[in-house]
C-alpha cells in the first residue's frame, strides 16, 4: 500500500530534493520599462476596475438601501436586508439546493469522468469520435441545451412519449415539476452538460503522467487496475483538485440552466432554485434592487470564502510556489 | 406581432377603474411652439403592422407640426425595461416612452423622472377617453401617463371544441364552468395554463378574489398590503377546489404562456386545449401561434364566471391599460404627441395595427371581431374594473403573490402560504 504511493511521492517531489533555487534579487527597473508596463497593462486594469471591481463595490453600497432602481437610492436601512436574507426560508432553500448540487456534481461527475477518461486514454476504436461526442454538450450554448431538455422532459414531451411507446408508460414522470424528481433531473442535465469538460481535463492530466511509471509497474507484475489505482489516480490528483474547484464554483453560481428550464418562478416550487435565481427573482422580478444587491453580496461572500478555504487547504500543495512565491 | 409581449407584460401595466363618458369628436390639437424641437420616442414594436402604425403616426404628427422632429426607436420588448431604466438613471431618457405603470411608474415618479402632464391633457382627450380611464395614468391625482389601449381579462375559448363537447353556451357561473370542464375532458385538455410564467396562474387567484372580495377590500388591501380579510382565504380555497378537479394541461407548471406551440396560448391556437384565462392581448398572441399565423377563426370570449356567495360584484372585470409617458425634461410638444395618439383616427390605426382594444370610445366603434366586441361588452357592463392585483399591489408584493399561487397549484403550499409570502415580500421592498 504505502509503497505504491512512494512512486507518486518521488515523482512529485522531483526537483524538491535539491535546494530551491535562490530567488533573483529584485533590481530596480528603468523608466522606459515602467512606462511600457503601464501602457500595456493600464487599459486592462482600467477595464477590470470599471467592470468588475466597481460593480462589486456598487452592489455592496446598494445592499444597504431599500431601492426600487429608479433614481439614486435614499432609503438607508443598514443591515436590514442582510437580516431578511438570512431569515428568508426561500433563501435557505436555495442555499441548500446549491449545497446539494455542489456535492452531487462532485459525486457523480468525478467518477464518471475519470472512468471515461481512463477508457478514452486507451487506444480503442472510434476514440476521437467518442471524445467529440462527450465534449459536444459542453460546447452547446446553455440556452439551447436548456431549451432542448425542457422540451424533451415536459410532461407531454418526447422522453415520456418514448417511454409510453415502449410500453414503459408507468415510468413516465413529470420530470421537471415534481419536487421529488426535479433536482435529480437537474443533476442529470448538469452531468450531461459538464462531463465533457471534466473528461478533457482528466485526459490532459493523464497525458502528463510519464508512461515509464506504468511500464515499470507492469514489469513488476501490476495489473491494469492496480496501475490505475496506484499510479494514475494519485498522479491525477492535482488535476482532480483543480476540476473540483471549478465545479464547486460553478455549482455555487449556477443560474442559466435552472432559469431556462424552470423559469423565473417555478424553480423554487420544483426545488431547483439557487442563490442566483433567488437573487434575480428578488432583485429584478420583484424590482427590489437594494435587496437583490444584498443577495449578490452574500453570494459573493459565500463563493469567495469557499474558494479561499479550498485554496488554503486543498490546493495549497498544488499551487505552492506558483501563487505564494516559495515555501 | 411584437406587441404581444408588451401586452403580455400588461400584467404590470396601468389599470383602468371604469369607463368614462361617451366621447364626441377628437379635434386636432393646437400645435404651437416657436423654434425647432427634436424628441425621441421609444416603443416596443419591432416588426409588422405595429411598427408601421408607429411610423405612420410619427410621420403624420410631424406633418401637422413642421417644427417637431421625432426620432423613433423600436426596442425589443424584453430589452425595453432595462434600457429605459438605464437611460432614465443616466439622464439620457427618451422624451416619450412606453409606460408599463404599476410599481415601476410609481418608482419613476418618486425619482422625479416623469413629467407631470396633469394640465396638458387636452379637453378633447379627456372627452374621448374619459376621466376614469385617464385615472390609470395618475398617482395621487397627478397624471404621468396616458392609456392607449384597454386590456381586460377573461376566458378565451375555441367555439368548435366547446360545440364538440356539447357545451352550448359559455359558462356564466362557476358551476357551469365545472360542468363544462367535465364535458371537455373527454376531448382533451379543458384549460391551458402557462404557470412557468407565474402570472397566468396567479390570474386565476385574482379572479376568484375579484368575486370573493368587495371592491372596498381590494382597495384597502392595496394600502395595507395585509391580506387579513377572510375573503382572500376564501378565494384561495375556491381556487384550490377548482384546481383539484384537474382542469389544466398536464405539466402546466413548466408550460410557458406565450412562447411556441407548446405554450398555453399555443395549445389554444392548435386546438389542443379548449380555453385559457388571459387578458385582451391574447387574440394576437394566439394568432401568431396558429399554423398559418392567422387569427383563430373560432375564437370566443366570455367573462370570468360568477362565483356565488362572494362580496364582489359578479360582473366586475379585471384588467389593465397600456400607456405612454413623457420624461421629466421632455419638451412640452411631448404632451401634444400624447394627445395626438388619443385621437380617433390614430386610435383606429392602433386597433388595426395591434388587434387590441383602443381606449378612445369612438375608435372602439371600429372594432369588428366578435370576441373583441364581447370583451368590450363585458367591460362596458362592469360596475367596476379592478387592476391586475400584482399591479395594484406593486411589483414587490405582486411577485410574491404570483409565486405563492404557483406553490398552491403545485401542492407545495397552502392558502396561508400565499399570505405569508406576501408579508415576507413587504419586508424586502
Amino acid at each position: 500500500m504505502a509503497g505504491s504511493f512512494l512512486v507518486a511521492d518521488r515523482v512529485r517531489a522531483g526537483g524538491g530534493q535539491q535546494p530551491p533555487p535562490a530567488r533573483p534579487r529584485r533590481r530596480g527597473i528603468g523608466w522606459a520599462q515602467r512606462l511600457e508596463i503601464a501602457a500595456l497593462s493600464g487599459p486592462a486594469i482600467l477595464v477590470f476596475l470599471a467592470f468588475v471591481i466597481f460593480p462589486v463595490l456598487l452592489a455592496a453600497y446598494y445592499g444597504f438601501y431599500k431601492w426600487k432602481g429608479f433614481g439614486p437610492p435614499t432609503n438607508f436601512v443598514g443591515l436590514d436586508n442582510y437580516r431578511t436574507i438570512l431569515q428568508d426560508t426561500a433563501f435557505r432553500e436555495a442555499l441548500w439546493h446549491n449545497g446539494l448540487i455542489l456535492v452531487l456534481s462532485l459525486v457523480f461527475q468525478g467518477p464518471i469522468a475519470i472512468g471515461l477518461a481512463l477508457l478514452l486514454n486507451q487506444r480503442i476504436r472510434g476514440r476521437s469520435a467518442i471524445r467529440v461526442l462527450i465534449f459536444v454538450p459542453y460546447v452547446i450554448a446553455e440556452v439551447i441545451a436548456g431549451t432542448a431538455w425542457a422540451l424533451l422532459l415536459q410532461a407531454n414531451g418526447a422522453v415520456n412519449g418514448v417511454l409510453r411507446s415502449m410500453g414503459l408508460g408507468w415510468l413516465a414522470q413529470d420530470w421537471l415539476a415534481n419536487p421529488k424528481l426535479a433536482l435529480w433531473t437537474l443533476i442529470m442535465i448538469l452531468t450531461w452538460k459538464y462531463i465533457g469538460f471534466a473528461v478533457i481535463l482528466f485526459l490532459a492530466g493523464m497525458q502528463n503522467i510519464p508512461e515509464e511509471l506504468a511500464e515499470a509497474a507492469a514489469v513488476d507484475g501490476a495489473s491494469y487496475w492496480q496501475i490505475q489505482r496506484r499510479i494514475t489516480l494519485p498522479l491525477l490528483g492535482p488535476t482532480i483538485r483543480i476540476w473540483a474547484f471549478l465545479s464547486i464554483i460553478g455549482a455555487l453560481q449556477l443560474f442559466d440552466m435552472v432559469y431556462i428550464i424552470w423559469g423565473q418562478y417555478v424553480a423554487s416550487t420544483a426545488g431547483t432554485s439557487t442563490m442566483v435565481t433567488y437573487m434575480v427573482n428578488e432583485g429584478r422580478n420583484a424590482s427590489n434592487y437594494g435587496y437583490g444587491s444584498a443577495v449578490a453580496v452574500v453570494l459573493f461572500t459565500v463563493s469567495m470564502t469557499i474558494a479561499l478555504l479550498y485554496q488554503r487547504f486543498v490546493l495549497r500543495r498544488d499551487t505552492d510556489g506558483a501563487l505564494t512565491g516559495g515555501q | 406581432m411584437a406587441l404581444k409581449r408588451t401586452l403580455a407584460v400588461a400584467t404590470t401595466v396601468l389599470a383602468l377603474s371604469a369607463v368614462g363618458l361617451a366621447a364626441c369628436g377628437g379635434g386636432d390639437d393646437d400645435a404651437d411652439a416657436g423654434g425647432n424641437v427634436t424628441m425621441e420616442l421609444w416603443q416596443n414594436s419591432t416588426t409588422g403592422p405595429g411598427k408601421a402604425f408607429w411610423e405612420k403616426t410619427v410621420a403624420d404628427f410631424q406633418t401637422a407640426h413642421p417644427n417637431v422632429k421625432i426620432k423613433m426607436s423600436s426596442i425589443q420588448n424584453e430589452d425595453l425595461d432595462g434600457k429605459l431604466q438605464t437611460a432614465l438613471n443616466s439622464g439620457s431618457a427618451p422624451d416619450i416612452f412606453l409606460q408599463r405603470g404599476g410599481g415601476k411608474m410609481a418608482a419613476m415618479v418618486e425619482a422625479g423622472q416623469l413629467k407631470d402632464i396633469t394640465g396638458d391633457i387636452s379637453a378633447e382627450s379627456k372627452q374621448a377617453v374619459g376621466e376614469a380611464a385617464l385615472k390609470t395614468g395618475q398617482i395621487d391625482g397627478k397624471a404621468y401617463a396616458v392609456p392607449v389601449s384597454i386590456l381586460p381579462g377573461g376566458l378565451w375559448y375555441s367555439q368548435d371544441l366547446f360545440q364538440k363537447a356539447g357545451v352550448t353556451t359559455p359558462p356564466a357561473t362557476i358551476d357551469d364552468l365545472n360542468a363544462a370542464v367535465t364535458k371537455l375532458k373527454a376531448n382533451g385538455t379543458p384549460i391551458a395554463l402557462g404557470a412557468k410564467d407565474a402570472w397566468p396562474a396567479a390570474h386565476w387567484f385574482y379572479f376568484f378574489a375579484l368575486r370573493a372580495c368587495s371592491q372596498a377590500t381590494l382597495d384597502a388591501t392595496a394600502k395595507s398590503k395585509t391580506f387579513d380579510d377572510p375573503c382572500w382565504t376564501k378565494a384561495g380555497e375556491q381556487l384550490k377546489a377548482f384546481a383539484d378537479t384537474k382542469p389544466f394541461n398536464e405539466g402546466f407548471l413548466t408550460t410557458s404562456a406565450q412562447q411556441g406551440a407548446g405554450s398555453s396560448a399555443g395549445l389554444l391556437a392548435n386546438h389542443k386545449a379548449s380555453m385559457e384565462l388571459m387578458g385582451a392581448w391574447d387574440p394576437g398572441v394566439i394568432a401568431s401561434l396558429t399554423k398559418d399565423t392567422k387569427p383563430l377563426p373560432d375564437l370566443g370570449f366570455f367573462p370570468f364566471p360568477a362565483v356565488p356567495g362572494g362580496q364582489g360584484d359578479p360582473a366586475a372585470v379585471m384588467g389593465g391599460t397600456d400607456g405612454y409617458s413623457c420624461a421629466a425634461d421632455a419638451p412640452k410638444e411631448c404632451t401634444d404627441f400624447l394627445n395626438y395618439i388619443l385621437t380617433k383616427d390614430v386610435q383606429v390605426g392602433f386597433y388595426k395595427g395591434f388587434n387590441s382594444l383602443p381606449v378612445n370610445k369612438e375608435a372602439q366603434a371600429a372594432v369588428t371581431e366578435p370576441y373583441l366586441k364581447a370583451v368590450l361588452d363585458a367591460y362596458n357592463k362592469a360596475p367596476y374594473v379592478s387592476q391586475w392585483l400584482d399591479t395594484l399591489y406593486g411589483q414587490n408584493v405582486g411577485n410574491a403573490l404570483n409565486v405563492g399561487v404557483v406553490n398552491l397549484l403545485a401542492g407545495k403550499g397552502d392558502v396561508a402560504g400565499i399570505i405569508q409570502a406576501v408579508n415576507d415580500a413587504a419586508k424586502k421592498g
